[in-house]
């Protein structure tokens, strides 16, 4: 969402703040089984999504994990059909065959999201061969969070992308755990100095809650891939409040500690920027109830569209 | 040249010319190459003095190394780099020397390109094509010889096509690529490559049809359902059976495993009663299964006789020639099955042709290849 009459750090406050709010009704919601499918939240790293997707231009390609509400809607993707996606709707953006863990919105250039991690990263680098080869000034960028980077894919990628000089941003959201497990458990590599290794230029943004932080830093890398038509890595330190997938919080279960995410929680601008987030709540809420009605009120999709799409 | 097997296909009756099965891939590759700016291919020695068995041969020089691309060690990434490419505008032609290379892309193959259009509500399309090498003979062993249409087939979203002469390469491959807007397998067998078909050269021959099943013999006694060099042993062994007069086979060579033409194999079946399936790969949850699932569920009445089938022995492939040629189906097992279940009996009586390893009739090279 753009809005012309307000400052950029207002902006990525407000996709920030609208990311949230989307995905706190999603918990309201959950116990009601209205939606059946495994939501991975990004609670926590919204601002990762805000302020990359401002970072970039329309024409530019974002490829997603499963964890990609915040992409999805930071790229321009629309509420009400992500909405009725999750209900399981025919007017979900992918026709109530995609669910929460396949989010995609290829007309504003969100090209798909897998369950399966790593699986899209050369999917990116594959979209961006296709702009070179095609003579396109358009920047791809595969998004991913820190286990995907232990996948052989993730190095094949990388190797392929460096050889043939292709226009990707690689973007890692790096909250430190693979669904209970720490990074320090799986990881006998450092991100930036691996990447390097490719002779991949690298970035770092350890401010991942903060959308400004994370614009500047993924707006500087997506230039030079723009100019250069080479590849970069981006690296995001964040933190994800909640649950690796449902809707619950699980810093009382043993894996991690309530007071490692104090010092994000400290710092999380939609807690302390309270008199921006007050103004542009109501708003935020009215939007969000419309695409809960669009969802409610939708139709089931039918038994003409099980075997639709197939081959 | 080679042998010359004459395909009884509409497009062979007139100015017919001997095309090997390898030349069909050149100019198939080369026409995919000059008729689409976007299409590409991809693959480990594509641009090389080889070049994958001669059927890429001397386009890197035609088509610059940035459209026909060699490629790093790395088949999922590979084929995921096709997958995204396709889904920007490219028409990406992945090549393995070997099917069983394809295995280490199982998740792009599988999780991915068949599942990218319908898990998106149609949002997207991925047309590309991924060229795998079925190994046999001269010790290829476990791990060069799989022929895994079976695997493939079982996946809906995926088009798996096996041809078995240079005619069913240029009726399906340029149509594939032209209209087909998902991804296609195509397991080439690697003896048919220097085998010489007769196909029909003339200016604007119709190739029909395009990519289903094709008769290629008539016949009143047994039909027949074969795949890949199959098909060519099963005109071999019914060759040898009409000069004896001793049974009239008709052979249907299944050619897309994935989208078999049903009707056209139970309109044989109906009229014959006796079905023999002929396939490269094992018989287990196969093309063999698959067959006989398509007649029983249609109506198991059809079938005056129990179905037979042939496929490679259950077991990984040995290296030992003596073992190899226990472990394929052979032209006189082949022509001793037709003949038990044409005649009704075991001891039918009638002279079968010599047990000359299928390797012996179609390898045209010697050495690793």
């Amino acid at each position: 969402m753009t809005h012309d009459d307000i400052d950029l750090d207002t902006q990525l406050l407000y996709e920030t703040l609208r990311i949230r709010l989307v995905e706190l009704r999603i918990i309201q919601l959950y116990p009601s089984d209205k939606i059946q499918s495994p939501v991975h939240l990004s609670i926590g790293q919204e601002a990762v999504a805000a302020g990359a997707c401002a970072a970039l231009l329309p024409e530019d390609l974002v490829f997603g994990s499963y964890r990609s509400h915040a992409f999805y809607l930071a790229k321009g993707g629309d509420l009400r059909q992500m909405m009725a996606e999750l209900y399981g709707k025919a007017t979900g953006c992918c026709g109530g065959k995609a669910g929460s863990m396949h989010l995609a919105a290829p007309d504003v250039g969100f090209m798909g999201s897998s369950a399966i991690v790593a699986s899209t990263i050369p999917h990116a680098v594959g979209a961006a061969l296709a702009a070179k080869r095609r003579g396109l000034q358009q920047i791809v960028v595969a998004v991913f969070g820190d286990g995907a980077t232990e996948e052989g894919v993730y190095h094949e990628s990388l190797n392929f992308a460096a050889l043939h000089q292709l226009p990707v941003l690689f973007l890692c959201e790096n909250n430190g755990f693979a669904v209970h497990s720490r990074i320090s458990a799986r990881q006998s590599y450092d991100l930036l100095e691996h990447a390097d290794s490719y002779g991949i230029p690298t970035r770092l943004c350890a401010k991942g809650n903060d959308p400004r932080a994370v614009y500047d830093t993924v707006a500087a890398a997506a230039e030079r891939v723009r100019v250069e038509r080479r590849p970069t890595v981006v690296v995001v330190d964040t933190y994800r409040q909640m649950e690796h997938v449902g809707i619950g919080e699980d810093h009382h279960v043993g894996y991690r500690s309530p007071s490692e995410a104090e010092p994000w929680r400290r710092t999380d601008p939609l807690v302390n920027e309270s008199a921006l987030v007050a103004r542009f709540t109501p708003q935020i809420l009215r939007e969000i109830d419309d695409a809960v009605a669009f969802a409610e009120q939708s139709p089931w999709p039918g038994a003409d569209a099980l075997l639709a799409d197939v081959a | 040249m080679g042998l010359a097997f004459k395909i009884e296909t509409p497009a062979a009756t007139r100015d017919a010319e001997v095309v090997t099965y390898r030349d069909a891939l050149l100019q198939t590759m080369r026409g995919a190459l000059n008729d689409d700016p976007n299409a590409i291919l991809l693959g480990q020695g594509v641009d090389d003095h080889k070049g994958i068995f001669g059927s890429t041969i001397g386009l890197a020089d035609a088509f610059g190394k940035d459209r026909v691309m060699d490629t790093p060690l790395a088949e999922e990434g590979l084929t995921g780099i096709a997958v995204g490419a396709a889904l920007n505008g490219l028409y990406p032609i992945q090549t393995h020397i070997r099917a069983d290379f394809a295995l280490l892309a199982m998740n792009q193959i599988v999780n991915l390109a068949a599942k990218y259009r319908y898990m998106f509500g149609g949002r997207f399309e991925v047309p590309m094509m991924i060229r795998m090498i079925v190994g046999r003979s001269w010790g290829q062993g476990a791990q060069h010889s799989q022929s895994l249409q079976s695997l493939f087939a079982h996946v809906p979203g995926l088009v798996v096509i096996m041809p078995s002469t240079a005619e069913s390469i240029l009726s399906s491959y340029p149509w594939l690529i032209r209209h087909h807007r998902g991804p296609v397998l195509c397991l080439e067998h690697r003896l048919l490559y220097d085998i010489g078909f007769r196909v029909d050269a003339s200016p604007g021959a119709e190739r029909t049809p395009a990519v289903g099943s094709r008769k290629l013999r008539a016949g009143k006694d047994v039909t027949v359902v074969a795949t890949s060099i199959m098909v060519l042993e099963a005109l071999r062994a019914a060759d040898h059976l009409a000069e004896l007069g001793a049974a009239d086979v008709e052979l249907i060579d299944l050619h897309c495993v994935s989208h078999p033409d049903t009707d056209l194999i139970l309109d044989s079946v109906a009229r014959t009663g006796r079905l023999l399936v002929a396939d490269t790969s094992w018989q287990a949850f196969g093309v063999a299964a698959e067959m006989c699932r398509i007649v029983c569920e249609r109506d198991p009445g059809l079938l005056k006789a129990p179905v037979k089938t042939l496929g490679m022995a259950p077991a990984p492939c040995p290296t030992a020639k003596s073992l190899e040629d226990l472990y394929y189906p052979n032209l006189r097992r082949l022509t001793d099955d037709i003949l038990r279940l044409a005649k009704g009996r075991d001891d039918h009586g009638v002279p079968l042709p010599d047990d000359a390893s299928a390797t012996d009739v179609y390898k045209r090279f010697k050495g690793p290849f």
